[in-house]
């Protein structure tokens, strides 16, 4: 007999796998602007996020469908989704005129 | 290969089989029209041909004649940005514009007036003025083209939803290629497995496993790089705009481009163009491709020219030159000033999805491995629902994938028809190619819905697509494109050659039209089931 909570599971594992998991890589990538290096060209921290998107997706969504401790799973997806839109909040909040200057780095002063 | 447990393998299965299943006949729809898209130069070619062949390159001489002769035509605001490339009808496009706001857009649109040129003469062939969108529906020579390419990069809805449709799209086909990799036990041995003589489902899935594993490599970048360009424009320039730039998309491109030089709007007289290619050439070895030129008739004009990928490279060189004095000022990448990760990762983008990095050999390549994706797709989705065939509650599937396998190459075989009857019968070509497609979506919806028996819905279908397909090329001479015999005569062997592709193409709709049911089995046990549901029913 399956347990009674097999059908919520699967609805959680799916609201995680699907739209959290979205929303979590979609942070993910604008927040790397912030905290990945800018590199000799000073553009890789906005470029890569974009380029890479769908591995981001593709990774969280595997490690979200995959990981038999669904409350981990969902730990993670918010801990990711949090720490991200955390930093980009602060960063647009703190510095509104600077936004329009270029890189997060230059704007937030130093990289988180 | 890669050992998993029962437990883990059946969950990649399932992942597998739901992310195409989900998604499945849209996916189908993406990579058939971007199977027809790796051609859309050829097309455009054919269904516009100018009077002699056109180059894929810009011409070596006449084009600083060209661009000041077109200068002094257009308004001033408009020299804000120019650029010249050749299209996928083999016409030299120019487009004088300024980035504009447009009342009721978030974003700045593009502005100005655009050119079409004879290649050979540079004469203007069109003249288009208005916002970048009302220019694109008055193009004609690439309209059938254009059509192709916007169904399959947006599935002609509106943006950002038709983009990021096709993103999730990507995504899914990623899923099912990453999973297809994992959860095959003997991945070898599956690359040559085909049991002919067995059970018909047993071919099928032996035939779509053959078909997948081969193609795996080529989905997963495919995947990859197409939900790349769908989500780049639609989300993540956005996103990323908004956190680095405070929302302005423009500034954020034109710092990863390149940060722009310190302007001066002096009036100054523009150098020779003609010079600066050609000092481009002799640097790359190869052709020019695409220029830009910002700030045109004033001190800051700067000159920036791809060119194309020459032999055993992925990708052409960019030069940058002062366009008031005609000095080269430097060898560039794409994005930023010097080389880069990002850089390189996002050069790769373009030539690994459109596979046009070595002639039509590549193309070529590029166009198997994506009709076989497609295959794979449709196949799939038949054993799914196949398998399922006692299920009532998978018959609408097993219906749709019919509906949507079969119809869909009709409704775009029905586009070139509709495309080449517009001219003599007078009607606007852009509405005609889209009241064809409807047309044939409409014709194939009729039929999948009174015909219960799906093979006879497969033939039906694929015997309209091979009538409409051979009766294609007659339909282009009527509308006064060149016969074989004029167009042999001016060297247009690529008109030729689509005549013959889309003749051959038609005459296997029809062979398979006619063919025993038995050769299809797959489609008959759906057939058979299916119409078991509608007795039962």
């Amino acid at each position: 007999m399956r347990p009674p909570l097999h059908i919520p599971r699967a609805w959680l594992r799916g609201i995680l796998a699907g739209p959290v998991c979205f929303i979590a890589a979609a942070l993910v990538m604008a927040g790397g602007a912030l905290w990945l290096p800018e590199g000799p060209a000073k553009i890789d921290n906005m470029v890569l996020p974009i380029v890479l998107f769908p591995v981001i997706w593709a990774a969280l969504f595997f490690y979200l469908m995959l990981d038999h401790r669904l409350g981990r799973a969902w730990l993670v997806a918010l801990l990711l989704v949090a720490g991200h839109a955390g930093m980009i909040a602060r960063h647009l909040l703190a510095t509104p005129a600077a936004a329009g200057q270029g890189s997060g780095h230059d704007a937030t002063g130093a990289a988180p | 290969m890669i050992a998993l447990s029962q437990t883990r393998t059946k969950e990649l299965l399932a992942i597998h089989g739901w992310s195409a299943v989900g998604l499945g006949l849209l996916l189908y729809a993406v990579i058939l029209t971007g199977v027809v898209s790796v051609f859309a130069s050829e097309i455009g070619t054919w269904s516009a041909p100018l009077p002699a062949p056109a180059s894929a390159a810009l011409p070596e001489r006449g084009l600083d004649a060209a661009l000041k002769r077109l200068a002094a035509e257009v308004p001033a605001e408009f020299h804000e940005d120019t650029f010249f490339f050749p299209d996928t009808a083999g016409r030299i496009r120019s487009f004088f514009h300024k980035h504009d706001q447009r009342a009721g857009e978030a974003q700045p649109m593009d502005r100005g007036v655009e050119f079409d040129l004879d290649p050979a003469t540079l004469a203007v062939l069109d003249r288009r003025e208005g916002w970048s969108d009302e220019i694109r529906a008055r193009n004609l020579p690439s309209a059938l083209a254009d059509f192709f390419v916007e169904l399959h990069v947006s599935l002609h809805l509106p943006d950002p939803w038709g983009l990021l449709l096709t993103g999730v799209l990507g995504l899914a086909m990623l899923l099912a290629a990453v999973t297809g990799f994992l959860v095959h036990r003997h991945l070898i041995r599956e690359l040559f497995t085909l049991r002919r003589h067995r059970e018909p489902l047993l071919v099928q899935r032996d035939a779509h496993v053959i078909a997948g594993t081969w193609n795996l490599p080529f989905a997963f970048v495919l995947a990859f790089t197409g939900s790349f360009f769908s989500f780049a424009g639609s989300f993540g320039i956005p996103a990323i705009a908004m956190v680095a730039f405070g929302g302005d998309q423009q500034k954020m491109i034109e710092t990863v481009v390149g940060t722009p030089a310190k302007e001066d709007a002096t009036p100054a007289p523009f150098a020779d163009f003609d010079a600066m290619l050609a000092d481009a050439r002799h640097r790359a070895g190869g052709d020019a491709g695409f220029v830009s030129i910002d700030h045109y008739g004033r001190a800051d004009a700067l000159v920036t020219v791809s060119m194309f990928a020459p032999d055993g490279k992925l990708n052409g060189a960019t030069y940058t030159y002062n366009g008031a004095t005609g000095a080269f000022i430097q060898q560039k990448p794409t994005f930023g000033l010097v080389p880069s990760l990002g850089n390189d990762l996002f050069s790769l983008m373009a030539p690994l999805h459109f596979g046009n990095f070595a002639g039509l050999w590549s193309k070529a390549v590029w166009f198997a491995l994506g009709f076989a994706g497609a295959y794979v797709t449709l196949t799939g989705l038949l054993l799914w629902t196949t398998r399922r065939a006692a299920e009532p509650a998978w018959q609408p599937l097993a219906r749709a994938t019919g509906w949507v396998g079969y119809g869909l190459p009709l409704a775009l075989a029905a586009v070139p028809v509709a495309r080449f009857l517009a001219p003599p019968l007078g009607l606007d070509l852009h509405a005609a190619q889209n009241t064809g497609f409807i047309a044939g979506v409409a014709v194939a919806t009729l039929l999948a819905w009174r015909l219960r028996d799906a093979d006879r819905l497969r033939r039906s279908l694929l015997g309209i697509t091979g009538v409409l397909m051979v009766l294609t090329p007659m339909l282009r001479g009527w509308s006064g494109g060149p016969g074989w015999i004029t167009a042999a005569g001016q060297g247009l062997i690529t008109v030729i050659a689509v005549d013959i592709a889309v003749l051959l193409a038609g005459l296997l709709c029809l062979r398979s039209a006619t063919r025993p049911p038995a050769a299809t089995p797959a489609a008959e046990a759906v057939a058979t089931t299916t119409a078991e549901g509608a007795q039962t029913a």
